[in-house]
């Protein structure tokens, strides 16, 4: 969300050390370089913004699309912004811009999919308690990952880019143009849904339990 | 939480949280195993060659350029009288006008651009300014623009598109859904319906409006900005928001809250209730206001009348403790510097992005009504 020109205004007013706040300023400007050069053809350029968006775009696309499916995708989303770069008018917001992109990708990958059938709720939470009670890692991996899958929208991909993807809260907000807020917001309530899912108490209670 | 065979009680703690922020303070084992698992997922490949697009194209294009000039240059005056005597022909037509900008497709049966059939074989058609785009009951569609986003437009709805280019970017919802992606700045991007303006702060929301008029909005993604002559919301990520002709938005609100909670405030928002009833919906709302919820009761804070106001400042304080600059008697009056700095504190976004956006397009933020 907040993106692009407000960097600046909201990092400022924001709740990270000055030395964060200036790691990521460094990185907008390089990024603005970066985007230039690629716009002029520089492979090299591109490929340094494809090592440092790459996470977050796979990360963005794992949120929404199954997991066999992303690497293709990734590569999908890079050649649509590679094509596209003459568009973005403003290049401090390249991360936000390429978010976008990636989401439109998964967008439109659903789009040309047959729907899958979904499981109910109860269900779905149910299975994915029987295949982490099984104690293969592989299939406790995945069944977390299908947890994660299973959260609110809202909160689903910013999980997944800390904990899949391994990204701080402060690199996700400014490789996608959210705000610190929001980003914050979504990583504490998405790890409470999170929890509630994967806790074998059978009531299940979710998170939303909290009335004060 | 339970991974597996480990069990360990799910806690709130600043050094945990800490962690899952930034990876400071205490490690959470909780935490450190999920990360160890889901890793395997990772984004892992070596960056790929890219072909070089910008090159590669603006070569091979100025020699086939060069080659086939005779031919184009024919052309181009064939194309050059052709346009000429349409011009003549049409000039008591004034066309609409076409900016770079939208590019509409079908997505399913066969929308219309004016009178204008577009069928999914057809690729895309531009959406000039001041034309109207409609659905029926078994077509959808699509618009993009490269420099704003992407909208999906759902059987039966009717748009117009009132403004583009490197300014306000604005298009009038009059009946229909649409569900909006939007990667142009916050504020750029606006949509004007019967009862509200709506101004995109984030990336994805859905819009309906009803015959009548209404409209719901649902954020999913950043969040959005509802505003009607001086009555505003602020709708987050997971939250909703209705609005009424005449009346504008209502206070915006999660849409897990418990039914009382969301019958009450809809009566309070636009049924034409006795201040008894009022006040009674406004108890039911505190009542049932869990902490998310704080969204709604600042909200309110502007929509009651004055003694309401302190109850409502009482059980937000408990929700949500205000900053220490701002001050009871402050809130109570309404001053809108403390209202924005309580805002910052309830973690949904920075008020100033708004604040930002009413201070370039204040002037603008009246619906354009269907003429």
């Amino acid at each position: 969300m907040a993106r692009s020109g407000n960097r600046g205004d909201l990092l400022a007013a924001g709740l990270e050390p000055a030395p964060v706040r200036e790691q990521f300023a460094s990185e907008t400007s390089a990024d603005a370089m970066w985007v230039a050069a690629a716009r002029d053809g520089d492979r090299a350029a591109f490929g340094q913004l494809y090592q440092r968006y790459a996470r977050m775009v796979h990360g963005v696309l794992l949120a929404k699309v199954p997991v066999g499916e992303v690497d293709d995708l990734v590569q999908d989303v890079f050649i649509r912004a590679l094509r596209r770069l003459s568009t973005l008018r403003e290049t401090a917001s390249f991360g936000a811009w390429l978010a976008a992109i990636a989401r439109n990708v998964a967008s439109d990958y659903h789009r040309r999919s047959v729907p899958e059938e979904a499981l109910t709720d109860d269900a779905f939470d149910k299975e994915i308690q029987c295949r982490m009670s099984g104690g293969n890692q592989d299939g406790l991996a995945a069944a977390i990952l299908d947890a994660v899958m299973s959260l609110s929208e809202a909160y689903r991909e910013t999980v997944i880019l800390r904990l899949v993807e391994g990204m701080t809260g402060p690199e996700i907000a400014a490789h996608t143009g959210m705000t610190h807020g929001s980003v914050r917001v979504n990583l504490h309530r998405g790890m409470e849904q999170l929890r509630a899912k994967l806790s074998p108490d059978p009531r299940g209670d979710g998170p939303e339990q909290e009335k004060s | 939480m339970d991974m597996g065979n480990d069990r360990t009680e799910s806690r709130p703690s600043t050094n945990c949280d800490d962690y899952l922020w930034d990876r400071s303070g205490e490690p959470d084992p909780e935490l450190q195993r999920l990360e160890g698992l889901l890793g395997k997922f990772r984004h892992d490949s070596p960056t790929p060659i890219f072909p070089e697009v910008v090159r590669d194209r603006r070569r091979p294009f100025f020699a086939w350029r060069m080659r086939l000039f005779p031919a184009l240059a024919t052309a181009a005056v064939a194309v050059t009288a052709i346009v000429a005597l349409t011009f003549l022909v049409y000039r008591t037509k004034p066309a609409p006008t076409t900016v770079a900008g939208w590019a509409v497709s079908s997505v399913e049966g066969t929308p219309r651009i004016g009178k204008k059939a577009i069928s999914t074989k057809q690729g895309t058609s531009p959406l000039g300014i001041g034309q109207m785009l409609e659905t029926d009951r078994q077509s959808r569609a699509s618009l993009q623009a490269d420099d704003t986003g992407k909208i999906e437009v759902d059987p039966s709805t009717r748009l117009r598109l009132l403004s583009m280019g490197s300014g306000l970017k604005r298009i009038a919802l009059d009946r229909g859904t649409i569900h909006t992606y939007i990667w142009a700045p916050p504020g750029q991007f606006v949509v004007d319906t019967p009862s509200a303006v709506t101004v995109d702060l984030g990336c994805a929301y859905t819009l309906q409006v009803d015959d009548s008029g209404a409209g719901l909005v649902r954020t999913s993604l950043g969040w959005v900005g509802f505003k009607l002559n001086g009555h505003e919301s602020f709708i987050p990520a997971g939250a909703a928001c209705a609005t009424r002709p005449k009346v504008g938005p209502g206070a915006p609100y999660f849409e897990d809250a418990s039914a009382e909670f969301r019958s009450a405030l809809a009566r309070f928002d636009f049924e034409d209730s006795t201040p008894w009833q009022r006040a009674h919906d406004v108890a039911i709302v505190l009542g049932e206001a869990r902490n998310r919820d704080a969204l709604t009761l600042w909200h309110l804070l502007a929509r009651v009348d004055e003694g309401q106001r302190v109850l409502v400042y009482d059980r937000l304080s408990q929700l949500v403790p205000p900053p220490a600059t701002v001050t009871k008697e402050g809130i109570l009056r309404l001053d809108q510097p403390m209202l924005d700095l309580w805002w910052n504190e309830l973690g949904f976004d920075d008020i100033s992005v708004w604040r930002h956006w009413e201070r370039s397009w204040a002037g603008t933020a009246t619906p354009v009504r269907e003429k």
